[in-house]
């Protein structure tokens, strides 16, 4: 507990506390950059924050995006219709996928998150305000710097007084074995979580995973972890594993200087060959040439494993999924269905 | 190659960079040979579909005439998915969602991406340290240095 307060990082927040109060003080408009871990963006408007965003922090793209509320399909043809935008704020009420109320409440939700997200983690330093003013999803009566900052320290000293508490961006709990009775009985939000909760994700990882904000899931997972819900592992490493597997070669072999670049050649005879495995539509059948229906297809040579090629075991043809997009080409097949269309088209009085 | 050490890396720079959901690494050919990924995620497939869309990228860097090739990254509604050199012979994976900062994404993977080229260059399993930069790391730097 007193490792988080101590880790507030008192200077790095005098540093954000200052360079904020003199843009209010002098009534400033732009964007302040925090670099730091995770950092952010303060846009502010007349010396006040309008908006902040942060990598430690869903916005209110991701918020709504994540939680169902609208599907990234739709999201993308609201902003072809608003042409240019990013927040198309207009449209989204348009069509009502929100209400204009909700989506204040969602920009000013997104704003003291990712506030809170920026205070919670390393500010190293504060770069001198950038005059363009292009705040992304902007609140809009603008909140004073020192009570949003206020706001944020207050909520990282409410999770440090827990019996457990978590930073949003450093431990990755996994699922205490509980009995089967008791996590049927949980609320939706803790099922949520711990149905996320994998050993490799933070409070802010499943707040990205949620569309939920990272101080709700931070107090969440910090509560469940209390509780004996979700448990740290021991050795971090042992939940997540990294799986490395062994070359027959023992390592990679350097290509010489001087021999043909290596991608191309090989990464296309790859997909040829997977092509080729994967059933690939005959244009027409022709009984003078070409294979015969039914017959594999013929695949490319393969590079044998010389001097010039990486000694390495052959993947699964086919693996990559890509059978039906890019089937390659039969020898005279495409130009003559090419000339026969053109001759189904041309009429002696279409006028061509 | 020594296994920790790549391990090491691979986890490191998901540590580093907060959005860094998964990590892979892969032969120039697709063969999978390292993966800190996700239950949801079938690193063989991600392997194979990131060494095609390397190979496609070089080649439109290269008939476009943009200089040396870097990277290439793919956007979705929920987050990207990057795919990067490792010199000639290999590839890697970042998955990241969509809070990522792409910036420092990059910013942190260049300098791994020299230790890993590096890792698995390295005959002996037990050597700790990278050794001194060799040709595949030069490959590496040229690669995230120079181009347009």
């Amino acid at each position: 507990m007193s490792g988080i307060r101590d880790s507030l990082g008192r200077v790095g927040y005098d540093l954000l506390s200052r360079a904020l109060s003199e843009c209010q003080g002098t009534r400033a408009t732009g964007k302040l950059r925090v670099s730091g871990k995770p950092g952010g963006v303060f846009h502010l408007r007349d010396g006040c924050v309008v908006a902040v965003e942060s990598p430690g922090a869903p916005g209110p793209e991701a918020r709504l995006l994540r939680s169902g509320r609208i599907s990234g399909e739709q999201w993308a043809e609201l902003l072809r219709e608003t042409g240019g935008t990013r927040w198309p704020e207009a449209g989204l009420i348009a069509h009502g996928y929100a209400g204009a109320a909700q989506l204040r409440v969602v920009c000013m939700m997104a704003m003291q998150d990712a506030a809170f997200a920026v205070v919670a983690g390393d500010v190293e330093a504060c770069d001198p305000l950038d005059a363009a003013f292009e705040p992304y999803a902007p609140v809009v009566l603008g909140e004073a710097p020192g009570r949003l900052l206020q706001d944020a320290a207050r909520k990282l000293a409410a999770v440090a007084a827990l019996p457990q508490p978590v930073r949003p961006d450093r431990e990755r709990p996994v699922p205490a074995p509980v009995p089967d009775e008791i996590r049927e009985q949980l609320p939706l939000p803790q099922k949520e979580l711990l149905a996320h909760a994998d050993g490799r994700r933070t409070a802010r990882d499943i707040a990205f995973a949620t569309g939920l904000g990272a101080y709700t899931v931070t107090v969440g997972m910090a509560r469940m972890l209390g509780e004996g819900l979700l448990e740290l592992p021991e050795e971090p490493e042992s939940a997540a594993p990294v799986t490395v597997r062994d070359l027959p070669t023992g390592a990679l072999r350097q290509r010489p200087s001087g021999a043909p670049p290596a991608i191309d050649p090989t990464v296309f005879s790859a997909l040829s060959s997977a092509v080729a495995a994967g059933q690939a539509p005959a244009p027409e059948p022709r009984p003078s040439s070409g294979p015969p229906p039914g017959a594999s297809a013929p695949s490319l040579p393969r590079r044998e494993p010389g001097a010039n090629a990486p000694s390495l075991p052959r993947r699964e043809p086919g693996a990559s999924g890509i059978t039906e997009t890019l089937a390659p080409e039969r020898t005279g097949a495409s130009w003559k269905g090419f000339f026969r269309l053109r001759h189904r088209i041309w009429t002696p009085d279409s006028g061509t | 190659m020594n296994h920790e050490a790549l391990a090491r890396e691979m986890r490191g720079l998901r540590e580093q960079v907060p959005g860094i959901t998964d990590t892979a690494v892969a032969a120039a050919d697709g063969m999978l040979i390292a993966a800190d990924t996700a239950d949801t995620i079938d690193p063989e497939s991600l392997a194979a579909i990131a060494a095609a869309g390397l190979g496609i990228a070089r080649r439109a860097t290269a008939v476009t005439g943009r200089g040396a090739f870097r990277q290439t990254v793919t956007y979705g509604s929920q987050g990207l998915a990057a795919f990067y050199a490792v010199g000639d012979t290999a590839l890697m994976i970042v998955l990241g969602d969509e809070g990522i900062d792409l910036e420092r994404l990059h910013e942190q993977t260049r300098p791994a991406l020299g230790r890993i080229g590096s890792i698995l260059t390295d005959p002996d399993p037990l050597a700790g340290t990278p050794t001194a930069p060799d040709a595949l790391v030069g490959a590496v730097t040229e690669t995230a240095t120079e181009g347009v």
